[in-house]
């Protein structure tokens, strides 16, 4: 660590003078799973910022779908915040939490190989082309605005054609996280492709295929867990703001996506009551690969003081992210969530359940709308009647 | 999609009752039911993307669970399950999936003896900034 610091003497005294406007107090920041002294980690804390991949608005790249936008001015910040909660997850899949980018230093190969993946290329697998294509499906037009969950669905079906990852991408529900299901998920063999079962198994079919051709054996599938949320209606309601804060302390954060109404913001970390973030609303010019596959990284790492903003300025919409690369992280996962979320028996920010809920649909997408009778009305898929009274609706068990 | 009634709006509950009648309708329909609990559903002022349900008053087994609850109006508005649905008690809590109506009644109820939920989405990210060109994104048309 001493070493790598060493060589970015100069480059940490630019940045520093940047990081003034910290406060020169003895509270400490956490950076995704990271927990850094103002006092004495600040150059640290700025080499792990400026480590991130930082995705912004591009301009000039290869219209999508050929005759679209060419650049994501404007609309693609919720897209980039998404493409870098990945990147970072791909990052501690490969290169692990502890690794650091050195400026103009030879990287792994792993590393241009993660890159390679987000360039603003319709070949490339999690590219702003892909993401906002794959948004269709979503019932998003290319060129409309994402919200969190919008971007974990979409990242969720792109990884499913990603055979380098492998990934299993688990979005919750209801606010609602189930362990069964996360575990079979994870656990599921390369060719388990008929099982059909009503669980959110089937939904994985195509990604087993695809585990099988990257010839990757059966094992845990590394777990990127994304828990979309809404802490309130206008306004973040404070009763979750400590739960929000201590998921950026648990070693699996990828930290969240959100912002602050109609800026679409990635959150890495907080310090105090400040929420600290890396910012896509920056245009820069499209970089495409080199010949020898290597992309000139300069413009993917934030090298500016990292922005901040109040905790209670925070849009309610926000999709928290987790990353467990084995069983055993996700496991830990589990029960720092059974004791630091979990205890507010009456608002939780979200639920972490065993078993998947008997009342609730098979993942698969359920049937359209019950038909409409003119007396009483039957909710199908619940089994749970409705029937008129007066003005009420009334539901039996 | 289900925008069928998105872009209409209605006035809330609270504002199109006053406050004696809708204790009148509490008690009256209290003690005709009395294990069921008077919830009124509604939608989010701005919401966008999730329909318009065709009822506001519900009386819910005092045993439902949230979860359950929440179950049972995604599937009356046909969402699917990759859709955004979120039910706040009082327009700022998740109230806890396990929680049952019983336990939501006892902890949230107005002092008209209805408990308030509000359904939303998610909201949508982005910035109205103009191009190059001068003229606005085209996502700007959209809204």
């Amino acid at each position: 660590m001493e070493s790598v610091l060493s060589k970015y003497e100069n480059q940490t005294t630019v940045l520093s003078e940047y990081l003034e406007e910290f406060p020169e107090t003895d509270g400490s920041v956490w950076i995704l799973g990271r927990q850094y002294h103002l006092k004495t980690g600040k150059s640290k804390l700025l080499l792990d910022i400026s480590a991130r991949l930082w995705f912004t608005y591009r301009k000039k790249f290869s219209p999508i779908g050929g005759t679209g936008p060419s650049s994501d001015t404007g609309w693609g910040c919720m897209l980039r915040c998404g493409q870098m909660m990945l990147a970072q997850a791909l990052t501690c899949r490969h290169l692990g939490r502890d690794w650091l980018w050195e400026r103009h230093k030879k990287q792994p190969e792993e590393y241009h190989k993660i890159l390679r993946c987000f360039i603003d290329r319709k070949d490339c697998c999690y590219s702003i082309h892909q993401m906002a294509q794959m948004g269709v499906g979503e019932g998003k037009s290319i060129g409309e605005w994402f919200g969190p969950n919008t971007v974990a669905q979409v990242l969720k079906k792109l990884a499913l054609f990603d055979e380098w990852n492998s990934l299993a991408v688990y979005v919750s529900m209801d606010n609602t996280v189930v362990i069964e299901d996360i575990k079979k998920m994870c656990w599921s063999p390369p060719q388990s492709s008929s099982a059909a079962r009503g669980t959110m198994l089937s939904h994985r079919s195509a990604l087993s295929q695809n585990k099988n051709t990257a010839g990757f054996c059966s094992g845990w599938k590394p777990l990127l867990l994304i828990i979309p949320l809404r802490l309130g209606i206008n306004h973040i309601n404070p009763i979750y703001i400590d739960a929000f804060k201590e998921c950026f302390k648990m070693p699996q954060s990828l930290g969240a996506l959100g912002g602050k109404p109609n800026n679409a913001y990635y959150f890495i970390g907080f310090l105090g009551n400040e929420l600290i973030y890396l910012d896509p609303h920056t245009t820069q010019i499209f970089v495409d690969l080199e010949e020898n596959g290597m992309v000139d990284d300069q413009s993917f790492h934030c090298q500016q003081a990292p922005h901040r903003m109040k905790i209670m300025n925070l849009d309610p919409s926000v999709a928290l992210g987790f990353f467990c690369k084995e069983e055993k992280d996700f496991d830990n996962w589990c029960s720092l969530v059974q004791k630091e979320i979990l205890k507010q028996q009456g608002l939780r920010m979200f639920e972490l359940v065993q078993n998947h809920p008997a009342h609730w649909p098979p993942f698969i997408p359920p049937a359209k709308p019950e038909v409409t009778t003119s007396g009483a009305e039957l909710i199908e898929s619940t089994d749970k009647l409705l029937e008129l009274e007066e003005e009420f609706e009334i539901l039996s068990v | 999609m289900q925008t069928l009634h998105s872009s209409q709006s209605v006035r809330p509950f609270k504002l199109r009752k006053s406050f004696a009648t809708r204790l009148e309708e509490v008690a009256g329909i209290r003690a005709k039911f009395p294990t069921k609990i008077p919830v009124i559903v509604e939608r989010y002022q701005k919401e966008k993307y999730l329909p318009l349900l065709d009822k506001t008053k519900f009386l819910v087994p005092q045993e439902l669970t949230m979860t359950q609850f929440i179950t049972i109006i995604r599937s009356r508005m046909a969402l699917t399950a990759t859709q955004a649905f979120y039910l706040l008690v009082n327009n700022k809590s998740l109230a806890s999936m396990s929680l049952t109506l019983a336990e939501v009644y006892r902890d949230y109820k107005d002092e008209d003896g209805f408990v308030y939920m509000t359904y939303a989405s998610q909201e949508m990210f982005g910035c109205l900034l103009p191009t190059a060109q001068g003229k606005l994104m085209e996502c700007l048309l959209k809204t």
